[in-house]
């Protein structure tokens, strides 16, 4: 993806055409590169580097050990568990957000003027912060004095005992999280329909195509774009997401709900074992990157707004 | 759009607007607890049903929330929100534009480098920025929000800018350049007016995620004083325990400045962050 | 952070406003507290000190639960505070490792009186390797069975002083819908306070003396093993209930429910009565009674021994510019002056000159039955997470979650508890 972006921003044409105006000194850039090298860069190097240092706790200064944080890493049933629960959140989180997303932004792209104002109300959760929405949910499914009490029972809780219950716990944090993702995704959606050709629809009406089938040769292949930029995010999100675990279900009942980035902020900022924690973040930017590529290889898409997705 | 045939697409679409209904209630139920509950008197709120309308409506919990330093936070966000806008916008637009104009190696290195800053999610680098920020002395300041914050924004904010001065016509330039216009001058008024709706797009996005941020505030400050909407609302809610209706009246007010902000600009913002997704 | 955490819950608001650390230069001794309500007791001290002292002492409140974190980013940094406040054991060890805290032994050694003052079990606890890191500066916070005297009364139900009455309550307050106990089990420490309990009476303090000086093999002890084994069978037994899992202890949940008698029992920091006083003062006043954990059949531990935080300390930097003052403050805690400041705030001080002032106590009695059951305490153990170094602590406590949400069983947990780094 890196390198389809490289290649579109310096086509050959525009590089000639450029030089007969004169070019900006690449000077100008310094500013900005220097301030992201401080902030993003030297952290995530510092961190490869803290990953090969023993337990340290901010205190004197690290010491190198080696690989002993990465064999541990491999042998710690811990992050093993940790994985797969990251992994089963990010499916679970996407295959609800997908459709219900796709769906919506499909049918808010009409422009009915019910369609129009459901929109709007669709857009309220996007005003609350991931904080906001966690608290809401956690006084919703307090199993001793919220709706879970009521609700439980009616899908298969009948304590009440949602989060405090491993699957549970797991569904409740996708569930949360894509109540407050969904109206973003369905925008995503609704802005990628309203590009989709009218003509398209109108050739296929006088075919004399329904509506499934419009939907299925036209709508989804047109999207398929959106799909990928929206899955990115999606999976990306999720994959790194610890304010609702933090928030919601401190990783419990146990570890159940133990993510990766929970489990690194667990040893980081309440073990003090910086290398460790180091460790785990590195493994999950190396994951998180190339299951991004994968995504963007897979669908088989290549254009310069590939590029914006891995975010 | 053609006008002349109407394609199924804008006709009525009975299962869908189902759906949609579904999804309505979805919505709704969890914002109605919200505000119901947060009107509630705590001991009818640890007992009750919280789908029933409240019995008494009582502003209490609003009144203690705001007592306890909620507008602090409130105007720490503000600060935090337009300081890393404002450093996100200034930073980038000049390296955008030399991406897209200056052809050269160390133009074209430098994108490279920030397209990888896009597969480096935040939370992973909080560790090193938690020691980085102590040894520049900056623990505990809103500068230590505003910076990482800022710096997490930049390689979303070069693609959505790298992509809309590409639009720019090679005329135009030819037309500044013709003027003797230099460089600084062609930046200020033919780049910068014409990518208006990239910038927006990136102020959006960058607002939001600022306004929202919660790891960075977390783990890089830790006083009363510096506490941003979301550490705060997370104070208080501890504070606040089994408290439910005040908490979730810390929730609405926390709400309330994004929901006016998009009451007023509603088009700004929902275009805003389409463009994310991709024009 | 079992210290900071209740600290945090016993007042609503914190205080606020700490100022920036200035270092141990010149005249000043820079001292990080932990910035909840109990600190005004520690602000008159310091204005009192001030009063004649040339040195002067500046107080750095630092509030919330991140006070562990800020004291382990600054020290070691030139901003390094000259006193501070800690919980002993676990939480000051990486810092006396790194030879940062100063060894207060000889000061103790030397001034009789001084360290008579204050009671040997709650001394020792702040010691490491036999050295004296700590003065004790704050009350103390034994772990206690509060239960709900009526609801006992009404089903004929014996006070849980043996494990027999403690199972008859278990078994009938299930059958009438009550549960038998309140545990915040979302936060594992409140679990791990059973297992600390249920250790010390099966096989006394020594397992766990073992584990502390670093010996992970200790949790390989049979009686470890047999603790695991009571808690799970407490938790299928239906002892806890069925949502302790999502309850929370630091967001007042566990509380209410005993509080407002929908749960019977609670083993807890003594924290939690003064908790109970302002949340649900009719049930704390009229209802609310306290026992030392029950014994264990067949169990060789004292059934003295008391587990908890002892107290909090004062440690002072080995880098201290001006050693002598340190000195001089720290010896001011043991005053009967400061204890009495102490119980007119609600707490019991770790003094021995405390006995005679708690009749001034807010609340004499639990005040005495504190007071007697730490003095008679043969072995006053430091939470666990506390007295180990934080890495080791939070991983542990990890275990400890899983165990009580029936992720490992009792064998799976000592095999891990053995691997514990």
């Amino acid at each position: 993806m890196v390198q389809d972006a490289r290649e579109a921003a310096t086509a050959p044409g525009r590089r000639s055409a450029a030089a007969r105006v004169g070019r900006p000194s690449p000077g100008w850039a310094v500013p900005g590169v220097l301030f992201f090298a401080v902030f993003a860069v030297v952290p995530m190097v510092y961190a490869v580097y803290l990953s090969f240092c023993g337990n340290w706790g901010g205190l004197g200064t690290p010491q190198f050990s080696g690989l002993s944080n990465w064999t541990r890493l491999f042998q710690d049933s811990d992050v093993r568990q940790a994985t797969v629960t990251t992994v089963v959140l990010t499916v679970l989180s996407w295959a609800f957000q997908t459709p219900v997303a796709l769906l919506l932004g499909v049918w808010a792209a009409g422009r009915e003027r019910n369609r129009a104002v459901l929109s709007a109300v669709f857009f309220i959760p996007l005003v609350l912060s991931t904080t906001a929405i966690a608290l809401l949910f956690k006084a919703i499914l307090d199993p001793n004095f919220g709706l879970a009490t009521t609700i439980g029972p009616w899908i298969g809780f009948p304590d009440g005992n949602i989060i405090g219950s491993p699957n549970g716990a797991l569904i409740a944090v996708a569930f949360v999280g894509g109540w407050q993702f969904i109206p973003f995704h369905t925008l995503i959606y609704q802005g990628g329909a309203r590009q989709i050709p009218e003509v398209l629809y109108q050739a296929a009406s006088i075919d004399g195509c329904g509506r499934w089938r419009q939907f299925f040769h036209i709508t989804l292949p047109q999207l398929r774009h959106t799909i990928t930029t929206s899955s990115v995010l999606i999976i990306v999100g999720s994959l790194t997401s610890f304010e609702t675990v933090f928030l919601l279900t401190q990783g419990g009942p146990g570890t159940s709900s133990t993510t990766l980035s929970y489990g690194m902020y667990r040893e980081a900022f309440q073990g003090f074992d910086f290398g460790y924690a180091s460790a785990l973040g590195t493994a999950l930017v190396v994951v998180s990157t190339l299951l991004s590529l994968l995504m963007v290889k897979f669908s088989g898409f290549g254009s310069m707004r590939s590029t914006r997705e891995g975010m | 759009m053609s006008q002349y045939v109407k394609s199924l697409r804008m006709k009525a679409n009975p299962l869908a607007g189902l759906g949609a209904g579904v999804w309505l209630v979805i919505v709704l139920v969890p914002l109605y607890i919200l505000v119901t509950t947060s009107l509630r008197t705590q001991d009818e709120a640890l007992g009750g049903n919280p789908l029933s309308w409240p019995r008494t409506l009582t502003l209490s919990n609003y009144k203690l929330v705001l007592d306890s330093g909620f507008w602090g936070f409130l105007v720490n966000n503000v600060l935090v929100t337009a300081f890393t806008v404002a450093v996100v916008v200034v930073l980038c637009v000049p390296v955008a534009y030399v991406v897209v104009r200056s052809a050269g190696r160390w133009a074209d290195f430098a994108f490279r480098i920030f397209l990888l800053g896009l597969a480096i999610p935040a939370p992973v680098t909080i560790v090193p920025l938690y020691v980085i920020i102590g040894k520049m002395g900056l623990y505990d300041s809103l500068p230590a929000i505003i910076l990482p914050t800022a710096a997490f924004a930049m390689p979303v904010t070069l693609l959505i800018l790298v992509g809309s001065m590409r639009d720019i016509s090679e005329e135009l330039y030819e037309a500044m350049a013709l003027d003797g216009a230099g460089q600084a001058r062609i930046l200020m008024q033919l780049v910068v007016p014409l990518s208006r709706s990239g910038l927006s797009t990136v102020a959006v996005f960058t607002a939001l995620n600022a306004w929202n941020g919660f790891i960075f505030p977390l783990i890089l400050t830790q006083s009363d004083n510096e506490r941003v909407l979301t550490t705060g609302l997370y104070t208080l809610s501890s504070q606040y325990g089994v408290n439910i209706p005040a908490t979730l009246a810390a929730v609405v007010l926390s709400g309330i400045p994004m929901f006016v902000a998009y009451l007023l600009a509603r088009k700004a913002l929902i275009s805003g962050l389409m463009g994310v997704g991709g024009k | 952070m079992v210290g900071a955490v209740c600290l945090g819950l016993l007042t609503a608001a914190c205080g606020s406003g700490s100022g920036s650390g200035s270092g141990s230069g010149g005249g000043t001794l820079t001292a990080y507290v932990y910035g909840d309500g109990a600190v005004k007791v520690q602000e008159a001290a310091v204005a009192e000190f001030n009063k004649t002292s040339k040195v002067k002492v500046k107080l750095v409140e630092v509030p919330g639960d991140s006070y562990q974190n800020k004291l382990n980013a600054v020290m070691g940094s030139p901003n390094a505070p000259d006193l501070l406040y800690n919980w002993g054991g676990g939480s000051i060890k990486s810092f006396v490792d790194a030879g940062e805290l100063l060894d207060l032994t000889p000061y103790l050694t030397q001034d009789a009186s001084f360290k008579s003052s204050f009671l040997p079990s709650v001394l020792a606890a702040g010691a490491l390797g036999g050295k004296n890191y700590g003065i004790p500066m704050r009350g103390m916070q034994p772990v206690v069975l509060f239960y709900n005297k009526t609801l006992f009364a009404q089903n004929g139900l014996q006070a849980p002083t043996t494990w027999a009455a403690l199972q008859t309550a278990i078994t009938t307050l299930k059958a009438k819908n009550i549960t038998p106990v309140a545990l915040g089990g979302a936060d594992a420490w409140t679990e791990q306070m059973w297992l600390e309990e249920l250790l010390d009476r099966i096989a006394g303090p020594t397992v766990f003396q073992k584990i502390a000086a670093g010996d992970s093999s200790a949790w390989g002890d049979p009686a470890v093993l047999k603790a695991a084994q009571i808690a799970k069978q407490l938790i299928d037994d239906g002892a806890f209930g069925k949502t302790f899992t999502a309850t929370s202890y630091t967001n007042n949940a566990a509380p209410t429910l005993l509080g407002t008698g929908k749960a019977a029992m609670q083993l807890m920091g003594t924290w939690d009565y003064s908790n109970q006083l302002a949340n649900h003062k009719d049930f704390a006043t009229k209802d609310e009674g306290w026992v030392n954990f029950p014994t264990v059949d067949g169990g060789t531990g004292d059934a003295a021994d008391v587990v908890g935080n002892p107290t909090n300390y004062w440690s002072v930097n080995a880098h201290t510019k001006n050693k002598d003052a340190a000195i001089a403050f720290l010896k001011a805690m043991a005053s009967s002056d400061y204890a009495n400041k102490l119980v007119a705030n609600g707490d019991v001080p770790a003094t021995t000159s405390a006995k005679s002032l708690l009749g001034s106590s807010p609340n004499p009695a639990f005040a005495q039955f504190q007071y007697d059951m730490v003095q008679q305490a043969p072995s006053f153990q430091l939470s666990w997470d506390q007295a180990l170094p934080a890495t080791q602590a939070t991983r542990m406590t990890t275990e400890i979650g899983k165990l009580f949400a029936g992720q490992v069983s009792p064998e799976q947990f000592v095999t891990d508890m053995k691997a514990l780094k």
